[in-house]
């Protein structure tokens, strides 16, 4: 592919989906700036393999070349937020489901302060906080999810629902 | 997604089908069984609405905004892939130190310049025996393990993404079955500490290994024509285009590898 076709295409297929590359880039960093960093370095390399692209969704396959970027940059610079990634056994304990009783009404929910759910967010274990951002931030579907980080769709789903239950809990903490 | 013991599913499988139906992923049978039993139960009415409502709360979060500066910086990258230097008068976070920053600073640039270096490094480097010599090797040790795929798929939209997710980067799978040769799957191979994409393919009772490595900015030409470089016994041929270099290694005579080269090339130009 020449240099103008790889740069024609790279403005088609990245591009558009700079918005969602940013967004799950602040999730898995933390912070903006940073996820700045993260997504150009991912767009070098969705540039560098474009020819590689082979039509389907574009946005998933650009957030997929996010997600090793930001991997690689936290492993550089926040090596202790991957350690969870080692020993799942750890996280078995984690996310209790929240149980009727403490389950916050679904209205007290939907007002959530934004400070407070995005704090809530930030501390759910990497593990959970992709799944979660992936699904209800870039919206995309199980499948598309367990692809990517090529785990099987039985756990895409429980880790969804312990990252979710985990928020439910914490924000229900302010009801 | 289908369930076929909904009646009986315990508490934890209900969770993930009340979740599933918040998110749209349920059959039309299944959504309808899961209705009526939200209908028929307040506290998984209570429940589904909690799960809908946390999960409309993430989506309506700010996104963050895509500065100006910054789009263009990604825009550049379009024009000559490459990244523009980051503006000098760098916005510094209250939460960090400095000497944080400076060290996220200098990884960042450490990270373009190996990019950089390294793309424009494996683009200039001539192929020399040495490296056929290792990606024979690589096949070698493919013939030799338990399983020559790390992810064993013939389908190129499971590969790609695979290794797209191991090493941010994967070649085109052409598919080539209707001639012959089967993909079997993917794993990643390290040739001078350099993790690389691997393809492998079957033809008859012969593996075949294809081994890539990006091309970065300032390469040479492209050189079409595969280049026979056999080594260790194996035969091996060499040929790049804008994107990739390849190296296909196999145990077949060199005129199979030959045909799989100029099938592999018409495929991927054709897209």
């Amino acid at each position: 592919m020449s240099g103008r076709l790889a740069g024609e295409r790279f403005r088609e297929v990245v591009l558009p989906h700079l918005p969602d590359a940013l967004s799950l880039a602040r999730w898995l960093t933390g912070n903006v700036h940073d996820a700045e960093d993260v997504v150009q370095e991912a767009c070098l390399k969705a540039h560098a393999g474009i020819g590689t692209y082979a039509g389907g969704n574009a946005r998933a396959w650009l957030l997929t070349i996010v997600r090793h970027a930001a991997y690689t940059w936290l492993a550089k610079n926040r090596p202790s937020n991957l350690v969870a990634v080692g020993g799942l056994s750890d996280l078995d304990e984690f996310a209790l489901q929240p149980d009727a009783a403490s389950t916050p009404e679904a209205a007290f929910l939907e007002k959530a302060d934004t400070d407070a759910l995005q704090a809530a967010i930030t501390a759910l274990p990497l593990i959970f906080r992709e799944v979660v951002v992936l699904r209800d931030v870039n919206g995309l579907g199980y499948r598309e999810i367990a692809q990517m980080l090529d785990i099987p769709i039985g756990t895409v789903m429980s880790r969804l629902a312990r990252g979710r239950g985990t928020l439910i809990l914490e924000l229900g903490k302010g009801q | 997604m289908k369930h076929d013991d909904k009646s009986t599913a315990n508490p934890e499988d209900l969770r993930l089908l009340l979740q599933a139906l918040v998110d749209g992923e349920l059959d039309a049978a299944t959504a309808l069984e899961i209705e009526r039993r939200i209908a028929g139960d307040p506290a998984l009415a209570a429940e589904h609405a909690s799960i809908a409502a946390v999960s409309g709360a993430v989506r309506r979060q700010p996104r963050p905004e895509i500065r100006e500066a910054f789009q263009a910086r990604i825009a550049a990258i379009g024009e000559d892939g490459t990244a523009a230097p980051r503006p000098a008068a760098r916005h510094v976070t209250a939460h960090r130190t400095s000497s944080f920053d400076w060290r996220a600073m200098a990884a960042s640039i450490m990270v373009t310049a190996v990019l950089a270096s390294g793309g424009t490094w494996w683009a200039m480097r001539p192929a020399p025996a040495s490296f056929a010599d290792a990606v024979a090797d690589a096949h070698r040790r493919g013939l030799l393990a338990a399983s020559p795929v790390d992810v064993a798929s013939s389908d190129r939209h499971t590969v790609k993404p695979w290794l797209d997710g191991r090493i941010g980067l994967s070649p085109p799978a052409a598919d080539l079955s209707a001639e012959g040769f089967k993909l079997l799957g993917g794993r990643v191979e390290v040739v001078d500490n350099v993790p690389l994409p691997a393809l492998v393919y079957r033809y008859n009772e012969h593996l075949i290994t294809l081994v890539a490595a990006p091309r970065g900015p300032g390469r040479g030409i492209a050189t079409p024509a595969p280049a026979d470089l056999s080594a260790g016994g194996f035969s091996v041929v060499h040929w790049t285009d804008d994107a990739f270099s390849y190296w296909a290694v196999s145990d077949a005579e060199r005129h199979v590898l030959d045909d799989f080269s100029s099938r592999f090339r018409k495929a991927v130009a054709k897209g």
